[in-house]
């Protein structure tokens, strides 16, 4: 897979390959060459199924990890395409063109992390979250308790502390 | 709209006769695999409510419920599962302290009447309200090998048997601090131990204080309860260990000598920054007689609150039972002196050497002073009741561990025999055996009746004490070498319903003879009020053995609070400071209110 890697660099940006497996490599490619790369790597070197898009928050970093993983049927290997996007302006290429089930995958980006796919069909509607109001929970500062605590109402419940509560019951009045 | 429209419902009620796709699951049961995480189970017999369930749960969808009375070791709360929260991770069974909680693998529950109370909807406390799964022995159990508590104890170390036996050094050696964190880190925070302390110290704050490596908090939580921690991190008896919940899988925490870590931190003159005590004088005066744990913690929560406080001791230096009736290797003095340093600090009076009833009569303390606190613990040892005892040679356990205290020359001869069982027993055996002679304990009942602490008697063990156990006491001879024979008798035990321990019976006719230089009886002490006189005296009711007391210690004369050994029933350290803390809040209550 090395091999393919440096016939790719003479193209496009790439960096940090990384072979996992013999039959499983990830590099990095820049935001503005990757539908191309993907394109490339489909029509010219037999990875034509999209095996899953997904995304990391890397908060302190302030990026977004979009991972594409391609599956070649000839070779049998895998590569995983990573693009870094921009934390606060999340905005990247939509790829539905080149794979139609990518538009549902770049519906559930939109909504758990809040990527926008300009283009891709649908993108906004939820998938899952219907009516959901707070950002998208996916994001590593999404505070799941303050949100569930502004959303819902509790169920009331006391909580009895084994200490205090041995307290009243056993020696309140010393 | 044509016909078929019109009539197209009606062809769906054809259905109606067929049989169905789906499955009744009610009627057609599919049980859930063997390990199945279903509906929860708990042992309530075995729950002692400690609350880790609902401290883990991620859902938050644990409430401790009060469903018994508390008691020692037991919270009386148990765990009432909210199943619209829970997600059936068992957390809380991987957790248990007491491995009570465990899960059934029954899955459906249909809950009938939703014009119940929207907190007991889909909710119920395992093994309290029931359920068809109670029973049910399939089901998450904690997988054996795989462990969320930490359950052995950081162990710690010691001196060897043969080092201990050539001197009189402290034989604990007691936590570093990476080993006392280590130790800390164990602690669950429950909180059950601060209910069986007779001082209630805050037991899992000053824990959590060690945690955070936080020693001046830490300090100061232990002085709220116990103004000798330095004392009690050493001998304590620990009652809060025997309830730790982590006591019930594996090893407690080692509260009493976490404790002595947070003292052992702290240089005595560092303790009046960090406790940083404002007093502000009341102008009253309070009076205190003997100046063991009582007396000293009486004393000092008093001149905290502003008053001015004497104590009178009979002897020549501060502690009672503490300094004359615990060996210098289990409590050096200088950390009695440490603790009493700090409480003389605050402007407490000791007047050494000042036995009250010779030195100074009882009416004019009482006449002197706005409220009097009597612990003079209990200092007479009894007799064994048999014939010889008279003969020289035979002395009491408390005469020889004080005689050791104070430095005096002893010499106790070859062969040593003690009679007793408990912790004066066993130190006076190990005391002699620093001294050079051979041990005998004799005891009338059996090993596991002994009401020394189990670490005692395993040391004296270690120290190569024999032991001679259901063994009773019938004679002493003096022989023509000056020798002693001791002439006892086997026994068997007779178990009465009801009783905590058995009885021991002589079995007719055993006669058994051990030849010693010196015995030592060391089976208990009385109290006295021989040097009780005056009005106050005359004033006072007394019950059969004692002065008749609430449970502040209060008197039938309002102005007189009795506390420590000759008031409480455990006679130990930590409740004696306990009575102490009592009686000065209410004789506070007192004088003050």
């Amino acid at each position: 897979m090395k091999k393919l890697y440096d016939i790719l660099s003479l193209q496009f940006e790439l960096a940090d390959f990384e072979s996992k497996r013999s039959d499983l490599a990830f590099c990095k490619v820049k935001a503005s060459q990757a539908i191309s790369l993907l394109t490339h790597l489909r029509d010219i070197h037999g990875y034509t199924h999209l095996v899953m898009l997904t995304c990391v928050d890397w908060l302190e970093d302030k990026q977004f990890q979009l991972t594409y993983l391609l599956h070649n049927y000839a070779t049998k290997t895998d590569l995983g395409i990573l693009v870094f996007i921009d934390r606060d302006h999340p905005v990247m290429d939509s790829l539905h063109h080149l794979w139609k089930q990518g538009r549902v995958y770049q519906r559930e980006l939109h909504e758990m992390f809040g990527i926008d796919f300009p283009g891709s069909p649908g993108v906004e509607e939820p998938m899952i979250l219907e009516g959901w109001q707070g950002p998208p929970p996916m994001r590593r500062d999404f505070d799941t308790k303050a949100y569930s605590d502004e959303t819902y109402s509790h169920r009331p419940r006391v909580q009895n502390e084994p200490e205090q509560h041995m307290k009243e019951q056993l020696y309140s009045e010393d | 709209m044509n016909l078929r429209d019109i009539l197209s419902p009606f062809f769906v009620w054809k259905r109606a006769f067929e049989k169905p796709y789906s499955i009744n699951t009610l009627s057609a049961p599919r049980p859930g695999a063997p390990a199945y995480r279903g509906f929860h189970k708990n042992d309530v017999s075995k729950c002692i409510g400690c609350g880790t369930c609902a401290e883990i749960c991620q859902n938050v969808s644990i409430e401790m419920v009060p469903v018994a009375t508390a008691k020692d070791g037991d919270s009386g709360l148990r765990p009432k599962i909210d199943y619209g929260r829970c997600c059936w991770c068992a957390l809380c069974v991987d957790i248990c302290p007491s491995g009570s909680l465990t899960m059934s693998n029954a899955y459906t529950w249909v809950e009938e009447g939703l014009d119940k109370d929207v907190r007991d909807t889909f909710c119920y406390t395992p093994g309290v309200d029931s359920k068809p799964w109670d029973n049910e022995p399939l089901g998450y159990k904690k997988p054996d090998g795989y462990e969320l508590l930490l359950l052995d104890r950081i162990p710690m170390p010691h001196l060897s048997p043969e080092e201990r036996l050539s001197s009189f050094v402290e034989l604990v050696k007691g936590y570093s601090r990476e080993l006392a964190i280590r130790e800390a880190d164990r602690c669950i925070q429950c909180g059950i131990c601060t209910a069986t302390c007779p001082a209630h110290m805050n037991i899992p704050a000053y824990i959590k204080a060690i945690r955070e490596d936080n020693i001046a908090a830490g300090l100061q939580i232990l002085y709220d309860t116990n103004p000798l921690p330095g004392v009690c991190g050493r001998i304590c008896t620990r009652l809060c260990e025997d309830v730790c919940a982590l006591s019930h899988r594996g090893d407690a925490i080692s509260i009493r000598w976490l404790k002595r870590y947070l003292t052992d931190c702290v240089e005595a003159e560092d303790y009046k920054d960090i406790l940083k005590t404002e007093i502000k004088p009341l102008g009253k005066k309070v009076g205190i007689i003997g100046s063991g744990p009582g007396g000293l913690s009486a004393a000092y929560y008093l001149a905290n609150m502003g008053y001015e406080v004497d104590i009178f001791e009979k002897t020549a230096a501060a502690g009672g039972m503490l300094r004359y009736g615990i060996p210098e290797y289990r409590l050096p003095y200088d950390k009695i002196d440490k603790d009493i340093d700090f409480i003389t600090s605050l402007g407490v009076k000791i007047h050494y050497n000042t036995c009250v009833g010779k030195d100074i009569s009882f009416d004019d303390i009482y006449k002197r002073y706005d409220a009097v606190f009597i612990s003079t613990g209990l200092f007479e040892p009894y007799f064994i009741g048999i014939k010889g005892e008279d003969n020289e040679g035979v002395i009491s356990g408390l005469k020889l561990l004080s005689d050791v205290t104070e430095g005096k020359e002893v010499s106790l001869g070859k062969h040593v025999v003690v009679v007793g069982g408990g912790n004066v027993a066993m130190d006076a055996a190990r005391t002699a055996r620093r001294l050079g002679s051979e041990v005998t304990i004799l005891y009338r009942r059996r090993d596991e009746d002994m009401p020394a602490d189990r670490e005692e008697i395993d040391e004296a063990y270690e120290e190569n004490v024999t032991f001679i156990t259901q063994a009773i006491p019938l004679e002493i001879n003096k022989l023509a070498d000056n020798r002693l024979e001791f002439i006892w008798g086997k026994a068997e035990m007779h178990f009465e319903e009801g009783a905590k321990r058995p009885q021991p019976v002589l079995i007719e006719g055993s006669r058994e003879t051990l030849v010693a230089d010196t015995i030592i009886a060391a089976i208990g002490q009385g109290m006295n009020f021989a040097w009780m006189d005056g009005e106050a005296f005359a004033n006072i009711k007394f019950g059969k053995w004692n002065i008749d007391a609430d449970r502040w210690g209060r008197s039938s004369d309002q102005k007189i609070f009795i506390g420590g050994d000759m008031f409480n029933r455990t006679a130990d350290a930590i409740t004696a400071i306990a009575d102490g803390h009592r009686s000065a809040r209410a004789i506070d209550k007192l004088l003050n209110q």
